[in-house]
């Protein structure tokens, strides 16, 4: 039960005013997409829940293998969309149905003349889907930030070229430092290291 | 979810594929109800020449022959597809699709007695030149001979494509060749622009020339929506059928009935796209050769139906097909597909229909009796051409993929 897993390089230098700086979790490298698939269907299995892997590139099945479930980005759209339905609907219904109806080359002024206002019902349901979908998942993503505590990981730059990082947060209930460590060693990751705040 | 897979399916891989095929020998009975119920229909038919006037009859069998030609060629349309766009997924069903589109071969037989009698059914035969102007600036296109000689043109190029994709397939059982591949993909581009036009020109002349005065630029491509749209429910149908009966084990699963499920979906949006975008200018512009469609239909009766077809062939499905878990549900999309193809009917109904019906609704016996007719004849030679060959590719290059199927 020793730490000598961990690399030595965990201290960031940013942080050399605190007395102790906050562990923000534990990341591993691996070398390739077969090796990380692997190595995340295990940490899956060991029941951690706040972890996440990097890589260069999109890996197919990886929400799988890192058990992510449904996304909740389809929920927000739907009630977004259903939003833009129904300002669409009031929108133009309100006015030219009840406030100040217009009779315009002959057609009625009641619900019949619903045709005319599709387009903009339509439209209106479309984009805020968009919006609600492109919003929603940055939310979910807590998107925009201005640092990751994983930038203050030097060699955490290579995961834009050619290298795959696991890390697994020290929020997630079953974190504890020794034996996560060892778990990412047992799962075959690489230059294990302590990730501070 | 799956009520079907059965615990003990097989596994079945692209280097160690299972010989299977339909087994007729079993369906006695089914055969045999078929053509019971088409031998009823057809007598209904024949009473009913004495019993209504000759008109009804004729109307009553082009909605049969409407909604089943469409259904068949929405079948055509899927193998065509399949090969113009190197589909992977739909390996595992095409011998269905192929087996479906052989339906154009026989549908065609149906039309016959409106071939003789057309002028009851299609009045601007009866106009001469002269006397109508609308007429007149269409003779080029409307006139008997050449609208006989256009359907003896469309079928045959139609049914020859589904033969030659058909036949190639069962060709690269033999050995694997990937040349009928590649074959069949340069029939499927020929045959997109064939497929297209040809169905078109089908609309126009057995559907649109209902009312001669009528125009609207949207007609063939609203017909091969609805064509579309009812060819893949009746796929998925059939697919879940025959793996409820033990067919296909290990080979078709819920991720190929959710990809089914997301082309019904589409298909459900694409109708809705074109049917408002041709309804939507007309009502708006409000020109009398292009409203006399939509007043007819929105009148007398008509205008329930109508209704019934926005709500029923839209929004329902549309939220029916929304949620991706019941896509995988076989169960529940079998139910999704027999609504759709109710809902088909419904639609060819109130093209056809009114046509012969403008003072109101009337249904009449022999228009369930035409979709029996025709639809238990081509289901019966749907089920003897399913039984040639093996049941699903068993050696298309693109096999492996399509079995390991994922959304």
């Amino acid at each position: 039960m020793s730490a000598s897993v961990l690399s030595p390089s965990a201290t960031p230098e940013l942080h050399t005013s605190r007395e102790t700086p906050r562990v923000y979790g534990i990341a591993a490298e691996f070398s390739s997409t077969a090796d990380i698939y692997h190595a995340a269907e295990q940490v899956r299995d060991a029941g951690f829940k706040r972890w996440d892997v990097h890589s260069p590139f999109p890996i197919h099945g990886m929400d799988d293998a890192m058990g992510l479930g449904r996304s909740r980005v389809s929920l927000i759209a739907l009630c977004a969309a259903l939003t833009g339905t129904t300002i669409g609907f009031v929108l133009e219904t309100y006015p030219s149905i009840i406030e100040y109806p217009l009779v315009v080359h002959g057609k009625p002024v009641n619900l019949f003349t619903i045709p005319a206002f599709f387009p903009v019902i339509f439209e209106l349901t479309i984009l805020c889907c968009a919006f609600g979908s492109v919003f929603g998942m940055l939310a979910l993503n807590r998107l925009p930030r201005w640092n990751h505590p994983l930038f203050n990981w030097d060699r955490f730059a290579r995961v834009t070229d050619d290298l795959f990082v696991l890390a697994i947060e020290a929020d997630d209930p079953k974190f504890q430092e020794t034996r996560t460590a060892e778990l990412l060693q047992k799962v075959g990751g690489k230059n294990i290291t302590l990730i501070y705040e | 979810m799956s009520a079907v897979a059965t615990p003990h399916a097989p596994t079945v891989s692209a280097r160690n594929p299972r010989l299977e095929s339909f087994q007729t020998s079993n369906l006695g009975p089914v055969f045999f109800g078929l053509m019971v119920a088409a031998a009823l229909s057809a007598v209904a038919f024949i009473a009913g020449i004495f019993i209504w006037p000759l008109k009804q009859v004729l109307f009553s069998l082009l909605f049969g022959f409407s909604f089943c030609f469409t259904v068949s060629a929405g079948f055509l349309f899927w193998n065509i597809v399949h090969y113009a766009t190197d589909a992977e997924w739909s390996v595992v069903v095409r011998r269905i699709i192929e087996a479906g589109a052989q339906s154009l071969r026989y549908v065609w037989v149906f039309f016959i007695p409106l071939l003789i009698f057309a002028p009851e059914v299609y009045a601007w035969m009866d106009i001469g030149p002269g006397k109508d102007v609308l007429l007149d600036g269409k003779r080029a296109m409307m006139n008997r001979p050449f609208w006989t000689i256009r359907f003896f043109i469309i079928f045959p190029l139609l049914a020859l494509i589904a033969w030659k994709l058909r036949k190639n397939s069962q060709v690269q059982d033999i050995d694997g060749d990937p040349r009928p591949t590649i074959s069949s993909r340069k029939w499927a581009f020929a045959g997109l622009p064939i497929f297209a036009i040809g169905l078109t020109f089908g609309a126009i002349d057995w559907l649109k020339s209902l009312d001669h005065t009528w125009s609207s630029t949207m007609w063939g491509v609203y017909i091969f929506a609805g064509s579309a749209w009812s060819g893949m429910a009746a796929l998925l149908l059939i697919t879940i059928t025959l793996k409820s009966h033990g067919y296909l084990q290990g080979v078709v699963n819920e991720e190929h009935y959710h990809i089914m499920g997301k082309l019904i979906l589409a298909f459900t949006v694409f109708w809705a796209y074109i049917g408002f975008g041709q309804y939507f200018l007309i009502w708006y512009a409000n020109i009398p050769e292009e409203t006399s469609y939509f007043i007819r239909r929105n009148a007398e009766g008509w205008n329930i139906l109508s209704t019934a077809l926005v709500v029923g062939h839209f929004f329902i499905p549309f939220v029916l097909l929304l949620w991706q878990q019941l896509k995988r549900n076989p169960n529940y999309m079998r139910f999704i597909c027999i609504y759709v193809l109710c809902i088909h009917a419904l639609d060819h109904y109130i093209i056809v229909l009114p046509g012969l019906h403008w003072a109101g609704v009337s249904f009449n016996l022999l228009d369930l009796a035409s979709v029996v007719l025709i639809g238990s004849t081509l289901a019966f030679f749907f089920l003897k051409n399913l039984a040639k060959g093996n049941l699903y590719p068993l050696r298309d290059p693109r096999l492996a993929n399509s079995l390991a199927l994922k959304n």
